[in-house]
């Protein structure tokens, strides 16, 4: 019992162990955003902690990259949720003739890569002019968006229990009040968390917004980007950048981990 | 899906499908037969004075013809091999080593994700330049101390590195899913396997792994689908470099259309692409289905 008591305490301090080696590039670049431009290129822990970056970082440029960000970002839920969740509803409790067909053809629109459909939807943009316009982002991850999100939406549609479903016809209530009143509250957790996912994939994606934007539209990953080649020694600047940039969507993963899992096995763990 | 329809008469309820069949439709599905005619055109956007030409299969003879494209699809599957069993092994050897309760466990399996979480641009750059850089990064200061050359990630070894960067930042995801698998399994399962004497490793593969395969089928489709659509990381870290020895698919469309504005030939590239991505998901299902 004894031994079994130690393996117990040395493989929960090797859990640790593996956890802090594995994030130990996050927790290096939020150290290094601390430390002056002189002491960021040596290692150690070692120095007078400054907010000084942070300061030179937070300036029009990064707050114009920032409010696009977030445009984009909210607008690609919001239109989101506004085209998934019904289609979720629409695959599970309407008379279709081959829900799963339909559920299906969503889902295999995720396997589809970006660059299969990018060059004429770039061409159509630049004849639109839209090239550089948030509204160019939000069209493209909305077209990534909605498939995922009815994938996870359809999942928790389909645990609503049948007798809810019945008991709220059974009591009077028409299509529309038993999709709102019984139905959204149940599967509400659920879209959350989809939505929050669609946001987490947003806000980092890189490939569209890479190709559709260059200054006046692009997001905070472009901005990233830049340190690449323009700024690439200040980096205590780029460190401090960084951080600011993946708080949110590490904080939202936070929260949104456990319904993410069980959105993503639910039909393919069970069917 | 036998689910109660209410009120059947006159139902035409469907209709609330319409509007995102359209617009995913519109994004997606006609774009891409779209890029297919494209494919076999002659067109660069950047001298319209050449105008647009139909050029028969001689993009696709062009591409299955160039060196670069079979390095770049070697990679593509290199990529896709090492980096699925790779995380797949992290993710089940980590998903025991969490699967059990400890004071700030789930903190600390928390840290454990983050990676998934952050935005590849950022991680991509940190990794290239506080960690991996030869003459600055961590990696000249550790390489010193142990008095061997600073390991030269971004020249010789640049697909392993952004192998590396994959596995790190994937792994986390298939962790999320497996150990939620692991939850799953009953105690008193792995407590009467202990009685009969079945040490750790033969309780992993004898009953552990088959409980929780569809967990891994799972992660691994996942896990297939978006690591071979990898761009983000590629881009802000080697740049598909030198030459073409770290690119990927996905970078080598990206390349040609956006450095070279040859549609056809990007183009071409895309529905190659396509058809590989099927060709490789269709072999993965039917390898994972086989015996159900």
């Amino acid at each position: 019992m004894r031994k079994r008591k130690i393996k117990h305490v040395l493989l929960c301090l090797l859990a640790i162990v593996v956890a802090l080696i594995w994030v130990f590039p996050i927790i290096y670049m939020i150290i290094s955003s601390f430390k002056t431009e002189t002491d960021v290129v040596v290692p150690g822990i070692i120095f007078s902690p400054t907010i000084e970056n942070y300061r030179a970082v937070l300036s029009d440029t990064f707050f114009k990259y920032l409010g696009n960000s977030i445009l984009i970002t909210l607008g690609t839920v919001i239109i989101t949720v506004l085209l998934a969740v019904p289609a979720g509803y629409g695959i599970v409790f309407t008379p279709l003739k081959n829900p799963n067909s339909v559920y299906f053809w969503f889902v295999s629109t995720t396997f589809l890569p970006a660059i299969a459909v990018i060059i004429p939807v770039y061409l159509i943009f630049q004849k639109a002019g839209l090239v550089d316009n948030p509204i160019a982002l939000i069209i493209l991850y909305c077209g990534a968006g909605v498939p995922l999100m009815i994938w996870l939406v359809t999942n928790f549609f389909k645990e609503i229990p049948t007798e809810v479903v019945e008991a709220a016809s059974l009591d009077g209530c028409n299509r529309l009040q038993a999709f709102w009143k019984i139905m959204i509250p149940l599967v509400r957790n659920g879209i959350f968390s989809a939505a929050l996912l669609v946001f987490i994939i947003t806000w980092n994606e890189f490939f569209f917004a890479v190709t559709v934007t260059y200054t006046e539209a692009a997001t905070l990953p472009v901005y990233m980007s830049k340190y690449m080649t323009q700024q690439g020694y200040f980096w205590g600047k780029m460190c401090a950048t960084g951080t600011l940039i993946c708080i949110i969507p590490i904080i939202l993963g936070f929260f949104t981990q456990k319904s993410l899992v069980k959105g993503l096995t639910s039909g393919s763990v069970k069917g | 899906m036998s689910k109660p329809k209410i009120n059947k008469k006159k139902d035409n309820s469907t209709r609330v499908l319409l509007p995102a069949v359209i617009f995913v439709a519109a994004v997606t599905q006609v774009p891409f037969v779209v890029t297919i005619i494209f494919s076999f055109l002659k067109w660069n956007v950047k001298r319209p004075d050449l105008g647009i030409k139909f050029n028969g299969l001689k993009n696709f003879v062009d591409i299955l013809t160039s060196k670069n494209f079979y390095i770049v699809l070697k990679n593509t599957l290199v990529i896709i091999v090492v980096c699925l069993i790779l995380c797949t092994v992290f993710a089940i050897l980590f998903g025991e080593l969490f699967n059990r309760k400890f004071p700030g466990g789930y903190f600390f399996r928390t840290l454990f994700v983050m990676p998934y979480f952050a935005m590849d641009s950022v991680v991509g750059i940190v990794w290239k330049t506080l960690l991996l850089n030869p003459s600055m990064g961590l990696n000249y200061y550790i390489c010193k101390f142990f008095g061997i050359q600073p390991i030269d990630f971004f020249g010789k070894h640049s697909l392993i590195t952004v192998m590396i960067l994959i596995i790190w930042q994937w792994a986390p995801f298939f962790f999320l899913i497996i150990i939620a698998g692991l939850q799953n399994i009953p105690d008193d399962v792995t407590e009467s396997a202990k009685i009969d004497g079945a040490n750790g490793i033969k309780r992993l593969v004898s009953i552990d792994i088959p409980i929780i395969k569809k967990h891994i089928v799972t992660a691994m489709t996942l896990g297939l689908i978006n690591i071979l659509k990898v761009f983000g990381l590629v881009y802000v870290t080697t740049q598909g470099g030198p030459g073409v020895s770290s690119a990927n698919l996905p970078y080598l469309t990206y390349r040609t259309i956006f450095y070279d504005w040859s549609v056809g030939k990007a183009a071409a590239i895309a529905v190659i692409t396509v058809v590989i991505t099927l060709f490789i998901t269709q072999k993965f299902f039917n390898a994972t289905n086989k015996d159900e």
